[in-house]
């Protein structure tokens, strides 16, 4: 800032979430599914639901629902399977509207990002005129709706792009911000999870308007650092900025069993397909790391990772899965079956993140 | 086995074969060198079994006869022995150690059977050519940098050389990509060429026969199977391994309808791009290019360091387009511009799109750049 200029006014911040993405994607690409309750997973075994139409969402079908239960709720659901290529094409294009409008985008998965207008919304009027701008190019140009939140900081825009969903577009202004913080419950704050909760509710804290309440004290004996967070958030006040092209940390992947196991021979032909997936995916992004984690959870529920680095970049797929073996070998003999195994690649160098950012001549199948 | 050799002979023949010579001893007989005299020719071979080079200079034979001893210390003590200096080898035979006398000086090495030393056998080589030193020397350093080092898509990881059609008349094709970039660059068919195989040139060899091009202004010939290369440089002849692999259609990636043609100083520009760069910490260093009408500005922001700017106007700076923005590694500029001579012409599609970059004094050479995002 320069002298003579005003202080800093509030920001104008517009998050867009994409309207039940994955299967308004499946919809808009096969007729035969519009107006059905379609399910974008796996319907047999153990597989969830990664997303859910609106259709389905009628019958209580949420994403992260197992299959199974889904099903219970909604017989006649359709299930197909993920197209993630196609999400992330789209997902591009949806970026590339965004870029018209500001350079500060941050994106939080491929269907929701955070945009920062404070410096370029002038030029059409408002931040709402944008957003209505934002949402009509999605539209023209994917055929898909999206929602938006406009608000003066990354955590109401978020909770307005929940208030007119679907294809709709809500304001908190910074006069409505305090009352609409007061009237949440605590765990619909960004940062507040189920154990965090359970210690709130246990000191009588159940609302914004509880915690804005709580003599900051109380809340620093028991949360420490992040006291402040909460005492600012309750009061409608969130200073995060929006940071553009946050930089990849980690790359894993998963997987749940149909049965849990409990047999070294099956647990190591498990992992070595993960591991064999996990160099498919750091491959077609050009990442390389050093650090292996290795994820159990074990049929009760009960998770535990070992870790493993390397003095370099992990550089071959066979190191990789020698490195893995000798974490898994840490878990045995077993005192109780696996019902979840992951591996993550993390301490992600030189050329990893970075390079995400430098597209690629052929498709990952040619070459 | 006994001779006499100048050191300005010796030291240049270990030159050319002690980096072949494997360093990382799994094997420890192919870190030796075997050196072999009949009458007065000395025959050096190194392999790493992958490759192998041989070289044959004059010497003063007076006891034929074999031996293996490490390249590189060998290569060492040449190197330091004073210039003029005759060396004499000297090696009783079996596990006697090699005696190398200089002058005052003195050593023996430890050696390793002869029996024991791995011949790579050329096998048949059904096609041969010859083509002129300079020539080959072009096709290699146009397209060596885009070599990929990604392990796993072992297939990118050498020099493509093929026939391939250009309009009605054959050329000889060299052809190399990392996925983020590629470069392809012709010459005229040799004769002898027309029925060659497509075949892979790994990028150790193309390191080694480089090395070998540096000196002569000669014939280079190549012999070649399906599986084999075979270089003869004046008195060396390296021997390779192809790789066992398939080359992706690169064709596909080369865009046809670019129309946005940006004509650059190639100094200005090479010069402005790592002037720019320098402020990024980053290893990718993005560089944005955003393009108007005779003017060229190249910037690059980093999140720590700050921002950097340069603009190049119509003394160096061609285009007469719709406006453009952008984002390419600074290195891969810098790779591409090091193969160009006097002007670069960059054709554009637009910012996601694969670009288009060539020399305008030598249209024989090609190359294609992705963007970055920026």
């Amino acid at each position: 800032m320069l002298p003579g200029d005003s202080p800093p006014t509030t920001r104008r911040i517009i998050h867009i979430d994409m309207d039940a993405f994955y299967a308004s994607v499946e919809q808009r690409d096969d007729p035969d599914l519009r107006g059905r309750a379609v399910a974008v997973g796996r319907g047999e075994g153990r597989g969830v639901v990664a997303a859910a139409s609106y259709e389905a969402r009628r019958f209580g079908v949420r994403s992260a629902m197992p299959s199974r239960t889904a099903l219970r709720h909604c017989p006649d659901l359709v299930f197909v399977p993920p197209r993630f290529d196609v999400y992330r094409a789209v997902s591009r294009q949806i970026h590339a509207v965004f870029a018209r409008y500001t350079a500060l985008i941050q994106p939080l998965s491929l269907d929701e990002a955070s945009l920062d207008v404070s410096g370029t919304y002038r030029d059409y009027g408002s931040a709402t005129q944008v957003a209505r701008l934002i949402r009509a190019a999605i539209f023209e140009e994917t055929g898909l709706t999206a929602s938006a939140g406009i608000s003066y900081n990354r955590f109401l825009a978020k909770l307005a792009s929940d208030h007119r969903k679907p294809n709709g577009q809500f304001v908190i202004t910074p006069q409505m911000g305090p009352g609409f913080a007061a009237a949440l419950r605590v765990e619909q704050f960004h940062g507040i999870g189920p154990a965090t909760r359970a210690r709130m509710n246990a000191l009588g804290i159940f609302t914004g308007a509880d915690l804005r309440d709580a003599p900051i004290d109380v809340l620093k004996r028991h949360f420490g650092k992040a006291a402040a967070f909460y005492a600012a958030i309750a009061r409608g006040i969130d200073d995060r900025p929006v940071v553009a092209d946050t930089v990849r940390k980690s790359l894993g992947t998963e997987t749940t069993f149909e049965r849990d196991l409990s047999d070294w021979n099956e647990a190591r032909n498990v992992l070595e397909d993960l591991c064999a997936k996990l160099w498919r995916l750091r491959t077609a992004r050009a990442i390389s790391g050093r650090t292996l984690v290795l994820k159990i959870k074990y049929a009760d529920f009960r998770s535990v990772t070992r870790t493993r680095s390397e003095s370099r970049a992990i550089a071959t797929e066979e190191m990789m899965r020698d490195q893995a073996l000798v974490l898994l070998r840490m878990f045995f003999p077993l005192d109780r079956p696996i019902r979840l195994m992951g591996v993550t690649l993390t301490g992600l160098e030189g050329n990893s993140g970075e390079n995400l950012a430098q597209m690629t001549l052929f498709d990952d199948s040619t070459c | 086995m006994k001779f006499q050799a100048d050191r300005t002979t010796l030291i240049r023949a270990l030159a050319h074969i002690q980096s072949v010579a494997e360093k990382r001893n799994t094997i420890p007989i192919l870190a030796n060198v075997m050196l072999s005299i009949e009458g007065n020719l000395l025959r050096l071979t190194a392999t790493d079994m992958e490759i192998a080079v041989v070289e044959e200079v004059a010497a003063e034979g007076s006891r034929d006869g074999a031996v293996t001893a490490p390249a590189s210390v060998l290569y060492e003590i040449v190197r330091k022995l004073p210039d003029g200096s005759v060396v004499e080898l000297d090696h009783g035979g079996g596990d006697a150690p090699l005696a190398l006398r200089a002058g005052r000086y003195a050593t023996s090495l430890n050696v390793l059977p002869v029996e024991d030393f791995p011949s790579m056998v050329a096998g048949e080589l059904p096609h041969g050519f010859s083509i002129p030193a300079p020539v080959l020397r072009g096709l290699v350093d146009r397209t060596r940098f885009a070599i990929s080092t990604e392990e796993t898509r072992y297939y990118l990881n050498g020099i493509y050389v093929h026939v391939a059609k250009d309009g009605d008349l054959p050329m000889l094709r060299a052809v190399a990509t990392d996925g983020h970039r590629l470069a392809r660059v012709e010459t005229d068919l040799p004769a002898g060429a027309s029925d060659i195989p497509g075949v892979i040139i790994p990028r150790k060899t193309v390191a080694e026969l480089r090395k070998l091009l540096d000196e002569g202004a000669g014939a280079v010939e190549v012999g070649l199977s399906d599986t084999r290369i075979q270089f003869r440089v004046g008195a060396v002849m390296l021997t390779s391994k192809l790789i066992d692999g398939t080359f992706p259609e690169y064709e596909r990636v080369i865009p046809k309808n670019n129309d946005r043609f940006l004509r650059v100083n190639k100094q200005a520009f090479a010069d402005a791009v790592a002037r720019v760069a320098a402020i990024s910490q980053e290893r990718s260093r993005p560089v944005k290019l955003a393009v108007q009408p005779n003017l060229l500005t190249l910037s690059a922001i980093s999140p720590d360091q700050g921002m950097a700017k340069e603009e190049l106007d119509e003394t160096s700076v061609s285009y007469d387009g719709p406006s453009l923005e952008i984002g390419f590694q600074a290195r891969y500029l810098n790779d591409i511009t090091d193969q160009i001579d006097v002007e670069a012409e960059f054709v554009f599609a637009d910012s996601a799109a694969p670009t288009l970059v060539r020399d305008t004094n030598a249209p024989s050479a090609l190359y294609v750049l992705m963007p970055m995002r920026v």
